[in-house]
């Protein structure tokens, strides 16, 4: 039998190939270490002393003292810096020291929730200290809920439990709300975009139930590296915030390797296809034992490469040690396989940026990115989970045709030197903003003089009135109406409804295996696409879109479905403008039809287009916020056929630049182009969010758009391509020079 | 406002236009509707005039100012809701001041002699101690009580209390704009109805102290489906309010629970109005339902007109009455009332449902007369509960009774198509281990399992089925060896 490599064989192995187009290596760091504060109860002193914590690392040991001393704090910490201690040493310590103190943890996913209450239970028990910790969420039967709320020393929970259950019945959580010492939370980078702006009016409805009973708790939160930690906290939490980044955990050594896939046809620059290396790529590691995470950027591309890699072991793993895990499975599912990787059962995992996040599966040698993963902050999430504290690990990102992967791997100063990018959110979204002042006056009265957030609110109290939501009496604001707002509001997506995904492959046990938001179900759900779960492939004979559900049936195919959305743009409203002779940016709302028009089925071997179908489901409408590049004057040389295919071109590049630029998932922000814009006439690419209202995003376009363009010219013309390929402007157009015009067109605004 | 704001807001919600477009569409079917109801309201209303409103058939008097001890004889303030105030005294309710501002009080005195469906309201002092096992059952275990469940219920400790709100659930913004009280006043041979009124949400402060006030003494608050409806949302309301603990928590008799226990399957459904007509011989013809109130009260609250209020002051009125009439009822069972001078359920489900009740809630007596009434009964749709009364024999061990039972079960298990085989499991058991009867024993396993084998698995737990079957090819193999043993000797 062969011998095993080791991982350090595997890496001196990879050394010499010559797809490696960057490799860096981030030594070890040593541990900063300060002694454990006098003040730590000895109780505690003596249950960390047990688990091998005598001392702090610096960041632990300021985040403990800025707390006690009642500051807000975010500390930035990187994967497994035991980040945990930040909030949990001065929460128990409080604790400790008088029993009605309270703690309310957030954590972004459920998964997360129950992951930190093991731990925390854990301290807890050898602290030989009455404290009672509990998760609090959909799961929580209503026999511990009550415990919950009387007895809970920490609750731990996530945003939506707090907003549809804690929030509006605050008036059963009287002991939580009157002791209320800490709000903890943590992975604050992933409250951004609509999410977070949601989240950013939860926290101001709990800053006022507080405020009503008469707590004023401090924040801790917790954040992985972003550009803008502080601002983000404040704006989230509304309360001034210290920065604590003197990080002092210890770290091995790790390589950072770029691997970009060999060319297979030179004029077009087209690469070998980035899953079929990372296939090979993760086999490798696989067959010698070495545990491997593979990040993959879809559902749907996990999927794929998880039936692929199980295939290629089979026979020398069983491929239940290698498991795919994305938003979708079932929760069960999921402690399942985050509970393998921890215990070693599991070897190798296929996974969305679901686990970007701090779920805990224990220490991974190599990590896999299957492209770039779309933020420099995401990537290293991404790469953190290989190699935690000590030890070799490898991380190695294998580019993509997409311009900005071959951006990035041929410009590699770019990821290392930068600083990640900033979150962004708008609690001000008008939408946002309303519902949230709904939910909010259900909980409590409203006074006139009353903030909600920096703006003045009168004006949307008074619009609740006319409504008949709210009722005036005196200088107060009175709840008015039959309903229940918090369930009429999600905080995850621009709609309340998922697709619940029905397999009907036995009939007499129909079963639900997952869920899905709607927009996703319209390309992904449609009639007769091919749904990928846990490496199955499931056929939907049916979308009932009335009732939001999709009924699936287990197949066995050979290809994947892909689905096209068309979409239609009308200016509704335009607010600033920035004009020159030839062209103007313009920025306002918009209002975008969509409607999936065609899937293609497309073959797993070969990835070539083997058939299409029709999709039938009815038009959405989204009116938001868009920034808008104009035309006025073109080249009469460029005909109106190339000049359509220009500003595909361009827009696909933008496409790619601008959520790296304003730090967003790929689908917050669309760029469609027109060649002859609606009301003007004028070639015009649009770049919105795909929010009602908008969360600031095109406006953040609009208002460094220099510096959009700067980096799409940049992209074009680092592109090694002779003149046009997926990784730019998408592909070559015919004896015309399309990256010099293309290039000429964005220089002209 | 700037008319900007709604024009962008509804811009934005665009998308939803045409989801609003159908819902205003079901709102003016449903306005129509409801103007029809309300012309009913509005007749039996001035029909009732004469007497002033709400008086049941036998009317009652209404009176005001049941104001709180030394405050008796404040005037009538002039109040801001200009016409609402002239129908607010039209309705009988006045103005009630105390230290946390003002509210309204709506007062109807009904001398105990009234009737209210089936029952005269003094029956409620001879009943009211039989119900002591169910409030035992309803407030065990609870430690936010302040004082300990007392040993006797005492009539005039009771409050009788049923909430009128605008919104559903109990959450922090369902407001009981309407609380209606009741309680007897032997003495006087009374029972007093107060309803408390907020006409705004300004007033609740005001109206929450008046009820604390009427829960000092109270030992209990008799509701339906107040342990998880009315009492959390009042709860609610005192948090709200600053009142951090509301003090003297009551204990509960909640007639919800009760109810279902017995009417869950012979009734379409558990609903007050539904067990009013079917059960308790109160006819509601003319009210309006109480699903309308919250839409009746939100509307008075942004026309001002009070006579949108008419109906709810009527409907919940009637609902505390309701609450005695089914104190009496329970009551009255515990008491051993059925088959005396109240007749028996005519469904053999009731009668069983009835009979458990009683021997769950400390009337096995009384049950026992209701489970001889049962089997005596010769209908088909008597014979489900056969089994189960059996089973209640097994329980207190006697075994005859109960084989005899398993004998009739057996046979009509024999007639059915879709045939149950546990009499025959019973009888098989029973004969072996008691009658030592093997041969017998093994006649019924093996017609068990014959009828076990007509019978398909069930779709949901089909491993249940296939168990059993092999259980009772093991009872049979047994008793096979068992039979043939003394012939091998």
């Amino acid at each position: 039998m062969r011998k095993k490599k080791s991982l350090l064989e595997m890496i001196d192995d990879l050394r010499t190939n010559e797809n490696i187009v960057n490799w860096y290596e981030m030594p070890p760091q040593e541990a900063k270490t300060r002694p454990m504060p006098e003040s730590v109860d000895p109780r505690i002193r003596q249950a960390l002393h047990k688990r091998g914590i005598s001392e702090l690392y610096t960041h632990q040991e300021t985040a403990f003292r800025t707390v006690t001393a009642k500051e807000n704090i975010v500390a930035v910490t990187p994967t497994a810096s035991g980040k945990t201690l930040c909030y949990n040493l001065p929460v128990l310590q409080a604790i400790a020291r008088d029993d009605t103190s309270r703690a309310l943890y957030l954590f972004p996913t459920k998964a997360l929730a129950q992951d930190q209450k093991s731990e925390l239970n854990e301290i807890i028990d050898e602290l030989g200290i009455d404290i009672k910790s509990y998760t609090y969420d959909g799961d929580t039967s209503p026999a511990i809920r009550q415990i919950v709320r009387l007895a809970g020393h920490i609750v731990i929970t996530n945003p939506d439990m707090l907003h549809s259950a804690i929030l509006p019945h605050h008036t059963k959580w009287v002991s939580l709300f009157e002791n209320l010492k800490f709000i903890v939370i943590d992975e604050l980078h992933t409250y951004r975009g609509v999410f977070g702006s949601h989240v950013a009016n939860v926290i101001r409805r709990l800053r006022r139930i507080c405020k009503f009973y008469g707590s004023d708790p401090v924040f801790i939160c917790t954040s992985a590296t972003i550009a803008n930690p502080k601002e983000l906290a404040e704006q989230l939490t509304g309360s001034p915030m210290r920065l604590i980044d003197d990080n002092g955990a210890p770290r091995g050594r790790k390589h950072f390797v770029f691997y970009n896939p060999p060319i297979v046809n030179v004029p077009l620059n087209i690469r070998k296809s980035s899953t079929i290396e990372v296939n090979n790529l993760a086999k490798e590691f696989l067959k010698n034992k070495i545990q491997t995470i593979v990040f993959a950027r879809s559902r749907v591309r996990v999927e794929i490469i998880l039936s692929h890699i199980q295939e290629l072991v089979k026979n020398e793993i069983g491929s239940k040690s290698i498991r795919g895990y994305r938003g979708g499975y079932l929760p069960k599912q999921r402690r399942e396989i985050e509970r393998g990787l921890r215990e070693g059962e599991i070897l190798g995992v296929v996974s969305t940026n679901a686990l970007e996040l701090g779920v805990d599966i224990g220490q991974l040698q190599v990590c896999v990115m299957t492209g770039y993963p779309g933020s420099i902050a995401s990537t290293w999430q991404q790469a953190g989970r290989a190699g935690r504290r000590h030890g070799e690990a490898l991380i190695i990102m294998v580019a993509s045709s997409t311009p900005i992967d071959q951006y990035i791997v041929q410009n590699p100063e770019y990821f290392f030197d930068r600083t990640p990018e900033h979150a962004r959110i708008n609690p001000e979204n008008l939408i946002i903003l309303v519902d949230h002042m709904r939910c909010a006056a259900y909980e409590l009265p409203f006074k006139t003089t009353e903030a909600f957030g920096p703006l003045d609110v009168t004006d949307i109290l008074e619009y609740l009135q006319e409504e008949r939501v709210l009722h005036r009496h005196g200088e107060t604001f009175y709840w008015a109406a039959q309903s229940f707002p918090a369930s009429e509001i999600s905080l995850r997506s621009a709609s309340q409804e998922n697709v619940v995904i029905v397999d009907q492959s036995d009939v007499a046990a129909v079963k639900i295996i997952g869920e899905m938001d709607r927009f996703s179900a319209m390309t992904l759900l449609h009639d007769e696409a091919i749904y990928l779960h846990e490496g199955v492939q499931y056929q939907v004979e049916k979308l009932d879109w009335d009732h939001k559900k999709a009924y699936v049936r287990e197949v066995d195919v050979e290809y994947y479905t892909d689905a096209n959305l068309a979409v239609n743009l009308k200016v509704l409203e335009m607010d600033r403008t920035k004009d020159s002779r030839q062209a103007a940016i313009h920025f306002g709302d918009v209002s975008v039809n969509m409607i999936p028009t065609i899937f293609k089925k497309i073959k797993l071997t070969t990835f070539e287009n083997i058939g299409s179908g029709p999709i039938h489901l009815p038009e959405e409408e989204l009116h938001t916020s868009a920034a808008w590049l104009e035309l006025k004057e073109v080249d009469p040389e460029i005909g109106t056929k190339s000049l359509e295919q220009l500003l595909l071109g361009i827009a696909n590049v933008l496409q790619h630049i601008v959520p790296v630029l304003v730090m967003c998932d790929r689908g917050d922000v669309h760029v469609t182009p027109q060649i002859k814009a609606a009301q003007t006439g004028l070639p015009t690419i649009f770049i919105y969010d795909h929010y009602p209202g908008g969360i600031g995003l095109a406006e953040d376009v609009f208002k460094r758009f220099d510096e959009v363009r700067d980096a799409a010219i940049h992209l074009i013309r680092k592109c090694p391509c002779k003149d046009g390929c997926p990784s730019c402007i998408g592909m070559e157009i015919a004896g015309m020079n399309g990256k010099r015009k293309s290039i000429q067109l964005l220089n002209l605004l | 406002m700037s008319g900007g704001l709604r024009d962008k807001l509804e811009r934005l919600r665009a998308h939803a236009a045409s989801v609003k477009q159908a819902e205003a569409a079901a709102r003016e079917a449903d306005t129509a509707a409801r103007a029809e109801a309300d012309g009913g309201v509005r007749a039996a209303g001035s029909a009732d005039e004469s007497r002033s409103i709400g008086a049941d058939a036998a009317g009652s008097e209404v009176r005001n100012g049941m104001t709180p001890a030394g405050e008796e004889g404040t005037g009538r303030p002039a109040s801001a809701c200009g016409r609402g105030e002239d129908a607010f005294a039209d309705l009988g309710a006045e103005e009630v001041r105390n230290d946390h501002g003002v509210f309204l009080l709506r007062t109807a005195v009904y001398p105990l002699e009234h009737r209210h469906g089936h029952y005269l309201l003094e029956q409620l002092p001879s009943y009211a101690a039989k119900l002591k096992p169910v409030a035992a059952r309803q407030n065990k275990g609870r430690t936010d009580r302040e004082e300990a469940e007392p040993d006797a219920i005492e009539t005039e400790r009771l409050l009788f209390l049923d909430t009128e709100t605008t919104g559903l659930g109990v959450g922090a913004g369902n407001v009981p704009f309407m609380v209606g009280i009741g309680y007897a006043d032997l003495k006087a041979r009374q029972f007093v109805v107060e309803q408390l009124l907020i006409r705004h949400p300004g007033e609740e402060r005001a109206m929450l102290a008046y009820l604390l006030t009427r829960f000092a003494g109270r030992t209990h608050l008799v509701t339906y489906n107040g342990r998880t409806f009315d009492w959390p949302v009042l709860v609610n309301r005192f948090v709200l309010n600053g009142w951090r603990r509301s003090g003297a928590e009551p204990g509960h008799l909640d007639f919800l629970h009760p109810s279902r226990a017995l009417w869950r399957n012979t009734l379409p459904s558990c609903k007050l109005s539904r067990i009013e007509e079917d059960r308790l011989g109160i006819s509601r013809a003319h009210d309006v339902p109480g699903a309308l109130a919250p839409e009746l009260y939100l509307r008075y609250l942004n026309e001002g007109d009070a006579e949108h209020l008419r109906g709810v002051f009527i409907h919940n009125e009637r609902d505390v009455l309701t609450l005695v009439t089914l104190a009496i009822h329970f009551g009255g069972l515990l008491d051993g009332r059925l088959g005396a001078e109240w007749a028996l359920p005519e469904e053999p489900e009731e009668l069983y449902r009835t009979a458990s009740w009683l021997d769950a809630n400390g009337g096995p007596d009384h049950a026992e007369r209701l489970f001889a009434a049962l089997i005596a009964r010769r209908e088909t749709s008597a014979e489900r509960w056969l089994l189960p009364t059996a089973g209640r024999y097994k329980r207190l061990g006697r075994l005859d009774e109960a084989a005899a039972l398993w004998l009739r079960a057996a046979e009509a298990a024999e007639r059915s198509v879709l045939p149950s085989f546990e009499a025959h499991v019973e009888l098989a058991m029973l004969y072996e281990h008691r009658v030592k009867d093997a041969a017998l024993a093994l006649r019924y396993a093996e017609r068990a399992l014959e009828l076990a084998h007509r019978k398909p698995l069930s779709a949901r737990d089909p491993a249940r089925g296939r168990a059993e079957r092999e259980g009772l090819a093991h009872r049979i193999e047994r008793l096979r060896r068992k039979t043939n043993a003394p012939l091998a000797r």
